[in-house]
């Protein structure tokens, strides 16, 4: 890319919770907006540009941007909207950092959110199996008792996670107890991170282990809430970052990509040929970043991790895709203290996603999370002690296909 | 605020969807059940076979057009164990959803997992078997599940 990229601020609404029916959605964005302005000396009519999204139909309100534009100060200026499904809030930052890198814009906000409360984001995903589950129709599967529902859809979305989450088992040598101790270790993180929505201070794995079963082997206590939340990001280039005097408490975007693997999971129309716990895309995206980002040995030049998990046996799985870890040593490392806040490799301080999920913002979340780590502007508890050079942020949509890696650091890339 | 709720009852009528996505792979795969035959397509240039049979190779990004019949026997991949229907309500029976690759295949296949006595016994790899309905129609339910030859 031609020029160096910071991420000056992030800015939440307030902390995620299950519903807000006091507040509509551009009231729920505005707050973010506000508090990633106030932390720097801008002003509102510094922005030039914006980015922005949330997955519509995740949420069952409709084009929600519509209405939030004038009360994100977006009104006669260069708006550009995002929904890409998980990965929405990622392909939002990155097409932000695009607007700033490519030299079009030098002062670009990005802004994600979803308002779960305002729909059911269940019945938003049966629209991703429909096409196919409708098309199934025409070839007469068995529809007696449960077999149609859970066998064309896989049991609906914990279910097609469920598959990934068995063979990724089965590859790690790993049982359930290690998605129980996982899942419990990221309730307790979140509970030091005041934003986060489900805060169970102490959780241990036999308080998650007393929760039922949704579709072996996940239960309830492996799959994240539903949220509400609105995340705001400030990207500036290096020339402005300069000018405006702020090169100290910033993150530079050292690198950044996403790539697409064949739809996962219960593709009976065209023959599954890839393993959902196989991960292609994710080492070869992730590796290309490394380099980008100048980065020869992730595993000494990178100190913190956020990954997006949807269900906790993805946080065991994408330390291992992204390099950070050997193939199936993940359990090993967490049974070790290793992903700890204070270990040697913090996953996800923030209490991920599975404390915290507002879709359109979750990706960029992770994103953010990385920023405020760089900076050191972590709050409550949450923040790594030690020396931080670079953290990655990962996302990750679809069908678990479409991944996007991005690694902020302390210093920027030399031109 | 007091919490208001209220409900709407409606109905979804389903056959109200009348188009129809063109599935190349899924209709040589129901004519091939119809036989009690699991057909699938193979890709000339890299031997990656599909079941169901797509026709173009995903790897390669080109047209396939040679149409294999592949063994009824595989290798249990990975699967998820229902405990409860959809209702909610514990089964006796747990309802097991597995991904199959039979011998010679590239792809994972769907289906339902039974011969089995303790779930928790189950492992990837166990050797499976393609099971029929006893009168096949041509359709996807001509497939009954698949079950486990080993303990």
């Amino acid at each position: 890319m031609k020029r160096n990229v910071a991420i000056i601020s992030v800015g939440y609404n307030g902390r995620f919770v299950s519903k807000r029916p006091d507040i509509n959605i551009p009231e729920l964005i505005q707050p973010a907006v506000d508090t990633a302005i106030g932390k720097t000396k801008l002003k509102h009519d510094q922005i030039e540009a914006y980015v922005v999204g949330n997955m519509h139909t995740f949420e069952g309100i409709n084009q929600p941007h519509l209405w939030a534009s004038d009360h994100f100060g977006g009104s006669k200026k260069p708006v550009m909207r995002v929904a890409t499904g998980g990965s929405t809030g990622a392909s939002v930052y990155q097409a932000a950092y695009y607007h700033v890198a490519s030299g079009m814009y030098d002062v670009v906000m990005a802004i994600g959110w979803e308002k779960h409360d305002e729909g059911d984001a269940q019945v938003g995903l049966m629209g991703i199996l429909l096409p196919e589950a409708f098309s199934l129709f025409n070839f007469g599967p068995d529809m007696s008792e449960d077999r149609g529902v859970a066998g064309l859809g896989g049991g609906g979305s914990t279910g097609g996670a469920a598959f990934q989450a068995m063979s990724y088992l089965t590859k790690a040598h790993a049982g359930i107890e290690h998605i129980d101790r996982v899942a419990a270790m990221m309730r307790s993180n979140a509970a030091k991170n005041p934003y986060a929505h489900l805060q169970q201070p102490g959780c241990t794995e036999a308080d998650i282990a007393k929760t039922p079963i949704i579709s072996y082997p996940l239960r309830y206590g492996h799959t994240c809430p539903t949220s509400c939340g609105a995340i705001a990001m400030i990207l500036v280039s290096e020339e402005k970052a300069k000018k405006f005097g702020i090169t100290d408490r910033v993150a530079w975007v050292k690198g950044l990509g996403s790539g697409a693997s064949d739809a996962t999971t219960g593709n009976i129309i065209e023959g599954q040929i890839t393993d959902p716990a196989e991960q292609y895309m994710c080492k070869v995206v992730a590796k290309k970043v490394y380099s980008m980002a100048g980065i020869k040995d992730p595993r000494k030049d990178i100190q913190v991790a956020e990954v997006y998990s949807g269900f906790s046996h993805q946080d065991l799985m994408w330390p291992e895709r992204l390099g950070l870890v050997d193939e199936g040593k993940s359990p090993e490392m967490l049974d070790k203290g290793a992903f700890a806040i204070d270990g040697e490799l913090p996953l996800n301080p923030s209490g991920g996603v599975t404390s915290t999920n507002a879709i359109g913002a979750s990706a960029m979340v992770r994103v953010g999370e990385a920023a405020l780590q760089v900076m050191g502007l972590a709050e409550g508890g949450h923040q790594v002690q030690r020396k931080i050079e670079n953290v990655v942020a990962h996302g990750w949509g679809g069908l678990f296909q479409f991944v996007t890696v991005t690694v902020l650091g302390r210093t920027p890339v030399k031109k | 605020m007091a919490q208001e709720t209220r409900i709407i009852e409606n109905t979804w009528d389903l056959t109200a969807y009348q188009w129809k996505i063109e599935s190349d792979a899924l209709d040589l795969f129901v004519k091939g059940l119809k036989d009690k035959k699991i057909l699938g397509r193979k890709c000339p240039q890299c031997g990656t076979v599909y079941v169901p049979g797509p026709t173009y190779c995903r790897k390669c990004f080109r047209d396939i057009d040679q149409v294999v019949e592949v063994s009824q026997e595989g290798a249990l991949d990975a699967f998820t164990v229902n405990l409860a229907d959809v209702k909610g309500t514990i089964v006796e029976h747990p309802y097991i959803t597995c991904t199959v690759k039979l011998d010679g295949t590239h792809s994972f296949l769907m289906g339902v997992l039974e011969g089995w006595t303790d779930w928790r016994s189950i492992k990837e790899g166990m050797r499976v078997k393609a099971v029929w309905k006893d009168v096949t129609q041509g359709a996807l339910a001509d497939l009954s599940h698949f079950q486990l030859t080993e303990k």
